[in-house]
């Protein structure tokens, strides 16, 4: 009987320990109060993203690579599209018809159109990147005065550099300011608002950006000083800022800067061996690899070619080619003056490739041989990587552009003879240095030279970007664009209301301050 | 003798200094007051029988609390010696119900009743509970059910076998397909139910499961029943218990195999050549009539179809002249192949059980270089430490590797241009002249490799001390280990890697997960005066959850003879590309249960649980979920004794509420990818806008049924009605993209879900030799959208490529159903001569022969505001029925499932309804409108954009109602005594066709797999046998 219970008691003290053991394990696993806080491991939080200038600097490069993703692709040339100097190749046309309305100006031209829907919806998360920063710099308290004020240089002109193209295209915009999130909330305000905003943006970027940067991404004094003086040249009357002489003011610092000159050769400007330039005050920076090609080339070149060998550097797929107006020559109704190098190295008129001359194969549009942008082509991929490769950097701001628009403020102020000038040193380079006296421009009228200046800078500046905004602000782009583009000649719908791009449906719908009432008229 | 024992128990206790905390000592007491009874002791004898009243040999007899056991002998006899008065003795035997009874007599005979299963306990949440004590809606699935369809996939096997559970088949080798219980409560975040395999909670990988292992399946339906899960059960669970041995001593050896040939159960009729041909002269001829009014269409025609044809290349007009027709897509297809082997071995001894089983399928798929591999092995033991103290594995390895055909191959080969003569070499396919760059020849695509192999160990592991009667102290640490990569290669000389200039592409996919999870309960039950049977258990849980990836891409290869195996030879460096990512989350949960059964009639079941999970914001990581159930066996009351026919009438309600977190982790916050560009670091938002709020998805859900069985259980059925309230669901939103954002994961208005389940059972004849049973199902679900965010009244899911495109389905209308349609109302073709400018079409073209749209407002323009909601996805009806016929040694099983009023789009089948000759053609545009065609409701043939198009309007919204033999089986039992002479038992012969036939008036593949891979049918040989 002893036993047996000592046997059993073992047993119990035996039992007991393991039970505490397991009781104790229990319980001291279940204090641990840190056990659910997990952080994440591969990205960054918002608040330590904006918590340190050594951070802020690469996530403010990262919007600055958006905003250049933003020029890639089709979506690069969007704007460029239903306008007097480039239309839609016409297979493209017959494809996708959200796309063909953008030439057409007919009912797909609408805010159900996905491509403005693309345009509007690339551009708001860069700028919020650029009032966040703006907002962390401003509390930021780290020694590197230098650095911060750089930061806050360059998020300035990043977030007015986007806020003018919003609304350039599309008028009242929202204005994302953080410290007035909520008296702005997410309407849409007024036009002299926005532009103050615009400028007081770019004045603060003019103060902190340092005259040159070593990366060539980040934008210097001197992009930000043509900025604002294009702002004063092309901010709507209804604005209240549209002023000549302070754009003259600013393109003039410019051009006294002494940093500036055009290169001696018009075709190296678009040579992938004169990357950021002498003549270039802003460029997107691209290379042959993804993520940072922009297959622009994919977009402006010939299907033909492309059916041939996808290797040939002027292949492509024919969403955008010239205008006749933009190719022909004046005698033809044309743009094109004898002599102008600007011609061929704008424009590819013969698609010989290695001795052989292409024909048109079956199932295409019938255009693919007409003439194509040449702009964008890249040499460097020829044999060796597709078209879709291509990768030269994209002007945004080129000096000669700064020339002529100086010398368009000069003629609004009055002085159209010193505003030739301005112009004959750009057209001086276009005839290859020397400017034959019939193709100097002299004793033109103010209104005149208002003409002929639109012409100029097509010839100058065709396919890179500033002709939407040229039309709308000379108020030419309904007139023009009916009568020089095929698809919009050809449906003849095009109409004032066409001034602005429509609010994309997707913001009306989800935006409780922006409804079906708030959209801009005619759509 | 009490007293003295008692004495001597303090004696020792100061005798050997043991500081012990009183509670302990205390429990010391209990035990030894108890044993303390049991002094005196006898021998008894008793006699074990069925419930036919024939002996049961072999069945065990243990002497509860104790390490005393039996087994009985031929004719079902034992004896015990030693046998204390008052102990109890339980009697057990596989595939009976176990029994108690008190040892009072020298004699104890038994009659043991059959159990519906074999197993009749299962683990929840580290507790052992008894099936029955699952209150609320519970549907289950036994092992053997589930292995009359032969798939290696579990989910595929639970179709149309339990009601309330909607399963949809993948097509794809190796994949499971999706499961749905109760319909649709969760929005956009986990369909899914979790699944727990032995305690183990896992919500993926559920093709690494083998079905042979799985003894039982319960799919828990309503919160009284997941209640437990809590946090993580709002989508059901179901819980798989795997097969263990048996303590009778006799050891099992078990093989299964079945082999089988499978071929594509549908195809889509396209046009050949000729009809393309066509269609494509039509299309152009109405274009160019449209674009030049008043000219001559004979002329063109003529032109289109002669040499030099601008529309037609020569080798269209070659084989259209010769009357050939390619079909490009048996260069890319062939016949499947399937085999499974399956071999265990089970069995135990006094003091434990195994269950081991090793498992191997394959599966070649109708697409050439496709096919899954999978090897399972498993090992399952129990072991009494002492006779108080178990522990116990349930320990799985599988291995999986599948090959796969390149994405496009299909799809491409599908579509192909039927004039276009079979060549390997070219590039990229044509249509016309026309390369492209989209179709990369499919030929071509057959040597890029896609391959994947996954690794996968899932243990569970126990020790549970029972120090007292009714007391159960477990703990269960349990791990899953997955290991996966994935390695593909796209050769130098394919359009894949021409067209993106990369001379080969070598990938490698690498993810890992560490899943661990530790579950501690205390568990109490007791009968207090034979009629208040009382159980509780306590608990708590941590589970964490780690896992980490790495993708590279790498580029450039002097030639492709390593494929991705020589990563070092990549030259393209600057076209490399690398990336990664590490994500850890954690829960941690409390949780009580308590469940009380009068007299064996009323029972009432209290369970909360409180959950913490990592995935949610600061302010809300923590949710409480209770909930309560009661039952009532109506038929045990005296009232109704006289009822002799009736066993069972058990009323059950409950109410209760779960939640779901099945969201990415860390997805409160705002993020800022590491990305390169142009050899600088950047760090990039990912465009959601942080929500330090985020919470639990709720759902408070009712559940009121009835389960009957009559004539002995011979005629069972059973009923729930369901309602479920959502709450707080979890959202992916659109941002307005003014605010700088375009998504916001958001705890985002309500729904309401309801509907009902019948299930039926019927053993309709059971004679001897003939035996018929039939089962059937049936179950409804409807839900609601009743609250959106603020006063809004829809939420539109934005797609297309710039995310300014209202989606079709994905949009949410306040009032109406989870899963709408939300398309235009077609309204005919229109006619010659019909005056067509009532109505601004904005700048479609409608012309005679094109689809109109119905001006719903009114307001005489066709836009946005015209779009209504057609009907939803969901089916009104959806379940399955089989039946059994068993005669001597033959079985005839059939299994159905179908779905009744489900609506579903089909991509696939619209855009072969809009070519115009330049893509492959339905031959539905056989039918098309043509002048002298005019009574149809095909729209003429069109080249180009600009019209409106099937999708577009609602009848693009096909039925997708279905009745599908999803298997019929043949089998022949050889004889026992046949079998036996060969030393060999249960011996199986049978024959499967699975997926014999679907009924269907759906366009597309399938109703249920969906459009891109066709589901294949499949007829097997297979064969079980027993040592």
């Amino acid at each position: 009987m002893y036993l047996f219970n000592q046997i059993n008691l073992k047993n119990y003290f035996m039992k007991a320990k393991i039970i505490a053991f397991m009781a104790v394990a229990i319980f001291s696993a279940s204090c641990s109060s840190d056990f659910l806080e997990e952080e994440p491991k591969s990205s960054l939080t918002a608040a330590q993203a904006y918590g340190s200038l050594g951070k802020i600097e690469p996530v403010l490069l990262g919007a600055i690579t958006n905003w250049r993703n933003m020029q890639k692709d089709r979506a690069g040339l969007y704007t460029s599209l239903g306008t007097d100097e480039a239309q839609q190749g016409a297979l493209q046309v017959t494809g996708d018809a959200n796309q063909a309305g953008l030439d057409l100006y007919n009912g797909f031209l609408s805010q159900e159109n996905q491509a403005i829907g693309q345009l509007w919806n690339d551009r708001w998360p860069v700028i919020e990147v650029a009032a966040q920063t703006i907002r962390a710099l401003g509390t930021n308290t780290e020694d590197d005065s230098a650095k911060r004020d750089l930061l806050m240089g360059e998020a300035s002109f990043l977030r007015a550099t986007l806020m003018f193209e919003l609304t350039q295209y599309w008028g009242e915009i929202p204005i994302n300011d953080k410290a007035k999130t909520a008296e702005f909330g997410l309407r849409r305000q007024p036009l002299p608002l926005v532009y103050s905003y615009i400028i007081a943006d770019l004045e603060r970027a003019i103060e902190k950006l340092p005259v040159s940067q070593s990366n060539p991404a980040f934008p210097a004094k001197g992009v930000a000083q043509a900025l604002l003086g294009k702002v004063y040249l092309y901010a709507p009357e209804a604005s209240g800022h549209r002023d000549y002489t302070k754009a003259k003011q600013w393109f003039g610092e410019v051009i006294t800067s002494g940093k500036y000159s055009l290169l001696p050769n018009y075709a190296d400007v678009f040579s992938p061996d004169h990357a950021n330039s002498s003549e270039s005050l802003y460029e997107w920076q691209y290379t042959n690899n993804w993520p940072d090609n922009n297959q622009i080339q994919w977009q402006t070149g010939s299907r033909v070619l492309a059916n041939i060998n996808q290797y040939a550097y002027f292949g492509g797929y024919d969403l955008i080619l010239p205008t006749q107006y933009c190719y022909k020559d004046k005698t033809d109704g044309g743009i094109w003056e004898p002599g102008d190098v600007r011609k061929e190295a704008s424009i590819r008129y013969d698609f010989t490739y290695k001795g052989v001359k292409p024909t048109l194969p079956a199932g295409f549009g019938g255009d693919e041989l007409d003439p194509h942008i040449k702009k964008f082509e890249d040499i460097r991929v020829e044999g060796k990587q597709s078209f879709w490769n291509s990768g030269k950097n994209k002007a945004y701001i080129r000096y000669s552009d700064v020339l002529l628009n100086y010398a368009e403020c000069l003629n609004e102020l009055g002085n159209t003879t010193e505003a030739e000038g301005y112009v004959n040193q750009v057209r001086t380079r276009a005839f290859g240095g020397t400017l034959p006296e019939a193709m100097k421009w002299s004793g033109l009228s103010q209104s005149q030279f208002r003409v002929q200046i639109l012409d100029e800078r097509m010839r100058e500046l065709a396919f890179e970007g500033w002709r939407r905004m040229d039309l709308l602000r000379t108020g030419k782009l309904v007139e023009l664009v009916g009568a020089r583009n095929k698809w919009a000649k050809q449906n003849g719908t095009i109409a004032a209301f066409h001034n602005l791009y429509p609010i994309p449906i997707g913001e009306i719908k989800l935006n409780d301050e922006i409804g079906p009432e708030n959209q801009n008229p005619g759509y | 003798m009490l007293n003295n024992s008692k004495n001597q128990l303090n004696i020792l206790l100061t005798k050997n200094q043991i500081i012990m905390r009183i509670a302990i000592r205390y429990l010391c007491f209990l035990v030894v007051m108890m044993s303390a009874g049991t002094l005196y002791s006898q021998t008894i004898t008793g006699k074990v029988t069925d419930n036919e009243n024939l002996p049961l040999p072999g069945a065990t007899v243990i002497v509860k609390g104790t390490q005393t056991s039996t087994i009985t002998d031929i004719d079902g006899s034992y004896k015990l010696t030693n046998v204390k008065t008052g102990s109890t003795l339980e009697f057990s035997f596989i595939g009976f119900n176990t029994q108690s009874v008190s040892a009072n007599n020298s004699v104890v005979n038994v009659s043991l009743k059959p159990s519906s299963q074999e197993l009749n306990e299962v683990v929840i949440v580290g507790a052992v509970m008894k099936k029955g004590d699952l209150t609320g809606a519970v549907s289950s699935v036994s092992g053997d059910k589930l292995r009359e369809v032969p798939t290696p996939n579990v989910v595929q096997a639970l179709q149309g076998r339990a009601s309330g559970v909607y399963v949809q088949q993948s097509a794809v080798p190796g994949q499971s397909g999706t499961i749905r219980i109760r319909g649709n409560n969760s929005l956009n975040f986990g369909g899914n139910p979790i699944f727990v395999i032995d305690g183990l909670i896992t919500d993926s990988n559920f093709e690494n499961i083998n079905p042979d292992d799985v003894a039982s399946m319960e799919v828990l339906k309503d919160a009284s029943a997941t209640a437990l899960y809590g946090s993580r059960a709002a989508n059901g669970v179901i819980v798989i218990t795997t097969k263990k041995g048996s303590r009778s001593g006799e050891a099992k050896i078990q093989y299964d195999t079945w082999t089988g040939v499978s071929e594509f159960a549908r195809t889509i009729p396209l046009m050949n050549g000729q009809q393309l041909f066509d269609l494509r002269v039509d299309a152009y001829a109405n274009r160019y009539m449209d674009e030049n009014p008043g000219a001559d269409r004979a002329a063109y025609v003529n032109q289109i179809k002669s040499n030099g044809s601008t529309v037609f290349a020569p080798y269209e007009l070659e084989s259209y002249r010769t009357g050939k027709s390619y079909n490009w897509l048996d260069q890319v297809t062939r016949s499947g192949f399937q085999t499974n082997h399956n071999l265990s071995f089970s069995g135990g001894g006094e003091k434990g059980t195994y269950f081991v089983s090793f498992n191997y399928v394959n599966q070649e798929g109708l697409l050439k270089n496709s096919d899954f591999k999978r090897y399972n092995g498993k090992i399952n033991l129990t072991q009494d430490l002492k006779s108080w103290l178990q522990f116990g594995t349930n320990t799985t390895f599988s291995r999986s590797k599948s090959n796969y055909q390149e994405g496009s191959a299909f799809g491409v080969a599908l579509g192909a241009n039927p004039l276009l003569p079979i060549d390997g070499k070219s590039t990229y396919l044509r249509y016309g002249e026309v390369f492209d760059q989209n179709l990369y020849n499919p030929i071509r695509s057959l040597d890029i490799i896609n391959s994947s192999s996954r690794n996968r160990l899932t243990s569970s592991n126990f020790l549970s001390a029972k120090p007292l009667k009714g007391l159960d102290i477990r703990t269960t640490l349990s791990v899953d280990i997955a290991d996966q990569a994935n390695f593909d290669y796209i050769p130098s000389y394919t359009g894949q890697s021409l067209r993106n200039s990369m001379d080969g592409e070598a990938h490698h996919y690498r993810y890992s997960q560490f899943n661990y999870q530790w579950d501690n309960t205390v568990s109490y039950s007791k009968v207090f005066a034979a009629k208040h049977d009382v159980n509780l258990m306590g608990g708590f849980s941590v589970m964490s959850n780690s896992g980490n990836s790495t993708d590279v891409r790498a580029r450039g290869f002097v030639s492709d003879d390593l494929t991705y195996m020589a990563l070092s030879g990549a030259y393209q460096k600057d076209n490399a590309q690398l990336s990664s990512n590490f994500t850890d989350y954690s829960n941690q949960s409390y949780f009580a249960r308590a469940n009380y059964t009068y007299d064996g009639k009323y029972t009432i079941t209290g369970t909360v649980r409180r959950d913490g999970s990592s995935k949610f914001g600061p302010n809300n990581k923590w949710g409480t979920f209770p909930s309560i159930a009661g039952s009532w066996d109506i038929a045990k009351e005296n009232f109704l004794s006289g009822f002799e026919k009736l066993d069972q009438l058990k009323f059950r309600v409950g109410y209760g509420m779960v939640g779901n977190q099945n969201v990415d982790a860390y997805r409160y916050f705002a993020l800022y990818n590491a990305q390169v560009s142009n050899n600088s670091g950047t760090y990039v938002s990912d465009n959601y806008i942080d929500n330090f709020d985020l919470r639990w998805e709720k759902q408070k859900q009712f559940n009121v049924g009835l389960d009957t069985g009559f004539f002995q259980n011979r005629l069972t059925a059973s009923a729930n009605y369901f309602h479920i309230n959502n709450d707080d669901l979890l959202m992916l939103r659109n941002m307005p993209v003014s605010s700088g954002y375009k998504y916001k994961l958001d705890n985002i208005g309500a729904t309401t879900n309801e509907g009902i389940e019948v299930e039926l059972r019927g053993d309709i004849i059971r004679n001897k030799d003939f035996k018929w049973n039939v089962s059937a199902n049936i179950s409804s679900a409807k839900n609601k959208v009743t609250k959106l965010y603020g006063d809004a009244t829809e939420i539109y899911n934005l797609g297309g490529y710039s995310n300014n495109e209202i989606q079709r389905t994905g949009n949410f209308f306040l009032g109406q159903s989870v899963n709408t349609v939300y398309v235009f109302q077609y309204d005919g073709i229109a006619q010659q001569g019909e005056n067509l400018t009532g109505v601004n079409y904005g700048s479609r073209t409608v012309q005679a022969g094109d689809i109109k749209i119905k001006d719903r407002n009114g307001d005489g323009v066709i836009n946005d505001q015209d779009r209504y909601v057609v009907g939803d996805l969901n089916p009104d009806y959806y379940g399955g029925f089989s039946t059994d016929l068993n005669y001597k040694g033959f079985a005839l099983n059939a299994v159905f499932s179908y779905s009744i009023g489900g609506k579903r789009p089909s991509g696939t089948y619209e855009s072969y309804m809009n070519s115009g000759g330049m893509s492959a053609a339905h031959t539905d545009l056989l039918d098309r409108w043509t002048p002298t065609n005019t009574n149809t409701d095909v729209p003429r043939a069109y080249y180009g954009g600009g019209r409106y198009t099937l999708g577009e309007t609602d009848k693009a919204i096909q039925d997708a109602s279905f009745l599908r033999l999803n298997a019929l089986t043949l089998s022949y039992t050889l004889q026992d005594k046949v079998a036996e002479s060969v030393f060999l038992k249960n011996v199986r012969f049978y024959v499967t066709g699975s997926n014999l036939f679907i009924v269907t008036k759906y366009k597309g593949y399938d109703p249920e797999g969906g459009d891109s891979y066709p589901i294949s049918r499949m007829v097997v040989m297979g064969l079980n046998v027993s040592l």
